[in-house]
């Protein structure tokens, strides 16, 4: 079990490409905590924005009668992948992980596979 | 001032069409008086003036526990939150939104509401001294402060009634 730091160190750390992460509580769209970014890229204002994002989806969701959950959300830039992983079960319920990747040097696939091992072993 | 107080008001109403779940919006000064409002279904003055009172002791905790300067103040109520935020010389900025805003957004667009909200105040108060002087002669004031004292039980008494619902008050500075 990784707590916050761990876990945010790891991703930043481990996944190929990640230029920041954020843990974030979409309740309240406030960071719990965040790594990486820049001067130029605010993870506060991304957690707040994105938390707009996944609550915009649930929304349609709930309207579309659906009853799956959000594993994921993949939003691709020109430059960029931004991907956001909703946290499920032990007392993680309403926070996501958002991650940022540069497109040129990372590996999609591997990066959803790491943020989704990351997730599991994170306790809140 | 007047031009500044239409700037003021058209901020206010940037922010609540930026922000769908803000139910209101005010500017105020040192004084508690109401700078510009948009705050349908709630009384401004009696908003102003409780922000500035609320605002006095914040600061005055803030100060007491070594944080510095009051930045903003948080009030969460059982239906939704009261938020104000500093707007440079002794002005602020009081938002009321629904509980279930996205009070990321809030702190964001109200932090930089109070900023440009701050430039305009002080832009206004560095304006030549004729309208200055002038100010104070203008009966709008007092009025303004009639009208507050004239209301202010029933607030206090609204106020007393809704406390010990409020969930969460947090100072941040």
């Amino acid at each position: 079990m990784a707590n916050t730091e761990t876990a945010l160190k790891e991703a930043l750390a481990s996944i190929e490409g990640a230029t920041g992460v954020a843990l974030v509580d979409y309740t309240s769209g406030m960071a719990l905590g965040t790594m990486g970014g820049s001067k130029g890229f605010d993870l506060n204002v991304a957690a707040a924005g994105n938390t707009d994002v996944v609550r915009a989806k649930m929304r349609t969701m709930e309207h579309l009668g659906l009853k799956g959950q959000i594993e994921d959300i993949l939003i691709s830039l020109s430059d960029q992948y931004h991907l956001i992983r909703l946290i499920s079960g032990r007392g993680g319920n309403g926070l996501f992980l958002y991650l940022v990747l540069d497109a040129k040097r990372s590996n999609l696939a591997m990066a959803r596979h790491q943020l989704r091992a990351i997730e599991a072993d994170l306790e809140v | 001032m007047a031009a500044a107080q239409d700037a003021i008001l058209e901020e206010l109403r940037r922010l609540r069409a930026r922000v769908p779940q803000l139910t209101g919006a005010l500017a105020a000064d040192a004084d508690g008086l109401v700078l510009a409002q948009d705050t349908p279904g709630v009384d401004p003055e009696a908003v102003a003036a409780l922000t500035g009172t609320t605002r006095a002791l914040a600061a005055q905790l803030a100060d007491v526990t070594g944080q510095g300067d009051l930045r903003e103040l948080l009030v969460r109520g059982v239906y939704g939150y009261v938020a104000t935020y500093a707007a440079g010389a002794g002005a602020v900025v009081t938002l009321l939104a629904q509980d279930r805003v996205n009070v990321g957004r809030l702190h964001l667009e109200g932090r930089r509401a109070g900023a440009r909200i701050a430039e305009l105040v002080d832009s206004a108060a560095a304006e030549p001294t004729e309208t200055i002087t002038k100010a104070p002669a203008k009966p709008a004031p007092a009025r303004a402060r009639a009208a507050r004292t004239s209301r202010a039980k029933p607030v206090d008494a609204r106020a007393a009634a809704t406390a010990p619902t409020a969930a969460r008050t947090t100072t941040e500075s």
